[in-house]
């Protein structure tokens, strides 16, 4: 952990960069189909769920990339967590209680439902939380999304959303598709008005 | 109980000590232990605390007070300049102008020309060479001021932790290569769950230890039920209290973290470090997280109240 070597290790942000644009006011990109490891819930942020299915999503993750190196096959990087996030209406008329998410890791294209399943199978014999065997692949297509980087809270993301969807309409542009977020800091440590979070909104032409 | 500007006195006077020892023993070897033990500290600890509390690291310490005692020789006396390279110790006359003309910005020969210039370096601790008299005060360094670094030292009690571990002998900037070991077989069965804590434990000063000898374990918390095969070794964390500080930043920049906690928080804490080795405790990894948003938990082990 405490050194990082270069080597020909892929990662996933460096490879697309151009979909991890992190710009102070709303732009346009759009985001080809990407594999992610996944795992549904329903709860507040923070709350008991939702921190024993980012255990699992992690657990799963790093035995499948490590089991990958140990074997000496292709090495990458572990990707940062995302979020997307489910709301009838507002996020502010729904209880955070009842808020639906799916959190997520990005993974390459080669991991196989085989290697998820002996991941699973490996963490379970281990006794390791059983959370782990909801984890499932997913392939998200986006297309076309409206992207902008939010510094702060997350509780405070309504004016930076406002802000794109003010950008969409202009652009004849509404909203389609859950609301998704890339955590790039670590709430743990780091105090919220410095949190760093992704916003993307994948977009449809108004009819 | 003692109160705190006590202690902080009590850590200055233990450091004084220490420095006047070096500038009586300028030409002799510095054990370690010797040191360690004016200074009351644990020789796992002592360099933190100098490099903390003098705001540089012992070596820097030592050699910048054998560059300034040339100069003063090369100022007032008629000794030849490689007489004065070997007691500065210095083997060549080429190694002696290296250094010399690194820190004073002239050669020795240029040097002595224009001997009107100043002969001391500058340094926080306003230590200086001194031909004569004994030292009876130092200043001690200011933390760096960074907000990454502004975050409070805390108190925690640590229940023991059970870890498996890959020893790493060598530089320190090739720990990954021990992390990649451990991270793979644990990884491989299984034991990689969302609760495993990552730790270092570093039993050498960098400042000190050639590369080549480094000692650092790669751990990561296991339960009860993991065995040690081959070269993945188990072994307990000791728990107890840990001042922690959590540095936020490029791992290159440590330093600054334990600076501020051993040679800051810790002489005005009113407590006293216990002689087993410090630990870091890494929060994210630097394969998926930039360098300046790396976490890290930096913990000093102190004795009980």
């Amino acid at each position: 952990m405490a050194s990082v070597t270069p080597t020909k290790k892929i990662d996933l942000y460096a490879q697309f960069k151009h979909e991890y644009v992190t710009p102070k006011a709303p732009v346009l990109v759009t985001i080809k189909p990407a594999r992610y490891l996944a795992i549904d819930g329903q709860g507040a942020p923070g709350g008991a769920r939702f921190t024993a299915a980012i255990g699992a999503l992690y657990a799963v993750a790093f035995t499948i990339k490590m089991s990958r190196k140990f074997d000496g096959r292709q090495d990458y990087a572990v990707s940062k967590l995302e979020g997307r996030w489910y709301f009838d209406g507002e996020a502010t008329d729904v209880a955070r209680k009842d808020w639906r998410w799916t959190l997520m890791i990005r993974t390459p294209a080669f991991v196989t439902p085989a290697e998820l399943r002996k991941a699973v199978t490996t963490l379970v014999a281990r006794n390791k939380p059983t959370e782990v065997k909801e984890v499932r692949l997913e392939t998200v297509k986006e297309g076309v999304s409206v992207q902008m980087l939010h510094v702060g809270p997350y509780e405070n993301e309504r004016e930076t959303i406002d802000a794109m969807r003010a950008f969409a309409e202009r652009r004849r542009l509404q909203f389609a598709g859950p609301h998704h977020e890339i955590y790039l800091s670590d709430p743990r440590r780091v105090p919220p008005p410095r949190l760093r979070t992704i916003l993307r909104q994948p977009v449809r032409r108004v009819r | 109980m003692p109160t705190r500007d006590a202690t902080l006195r009590a850590y200055k006077q233990q450091m004084l000590n220490v420095l006047v020892h070096i500038q009586q023993h300028l030409d002799e070897p510095m054990p370690l232990h010797e040191l360690a033990s004016l200074a009351g500290l644990s020789p796992y600890h002592f360099h933190h605390v100098f490099t903390g509390m003098i705001g540089e690291p012992l070596l820097h310490h030592v050699r910048r007070l054998r560059l300034e005692r040339a100069a003063t020789r090369l100022k007032l006396t008629r000794l030849r300049v490689i007489d004065i390279a070997l007691e500065a110790g210095y083997e060549t006359h080429e190694a002696f102008t290296r250094a010399f003309a690194g820190a004073f910005g002239l050669s020795p020969r240029q040097f002595r020309e224009r001997h009107h210039r100043s002969m001391t370096l500058d340094a926080s601790s306003g230590v200086h060479f001194r031909a004569r008299g004994r030292l009876r005060s130092f200043h001690t360094a200011r933390p760096v001021k960074d907000v990454d670094l502004a975050l409070p030292v805390v108190i925690k009690s640590l229940r023991p932790m059970r870890v498996a571990f890959v020893r790493h002998v060598g530089p320190y900037d090739r720990v990954a290569q021990a992390w990649d070991r451990l991270g793979a077989f644990l990884g491989k069965h299984g034991w990689l769950g969302g609760d495993a804590q990552f730790i270092g434990i570093c039993h050498d000063d960098p400042a000190v230890t050639e590369p080549a000898r480094i000692r650092y374990d790669a751990c990561v918390t296991v339960d009860r039920r993991f065995t040690p095969e081959n070269d993945i070794g188990v072994q307990t964390v000791a728990g107890g209290d840990y001042a922690v500080l959590t540095h936020v930043g490029d791992y290159g920049r440590l330093g600054d973290g334990y600076a501020r906690l051993f040679g800051h928080w810790l002489p005005r804490s009113g407590r006293r470090l216990r002689a087993i080795p410090s630990f870091e405790m890494y929060l994210n990894s630097p394969e998926s997280t930039d360098p300046q948003d790396l976490i890290v938990d930096l913990h000093a082990p102190l004795e009980s109240r």
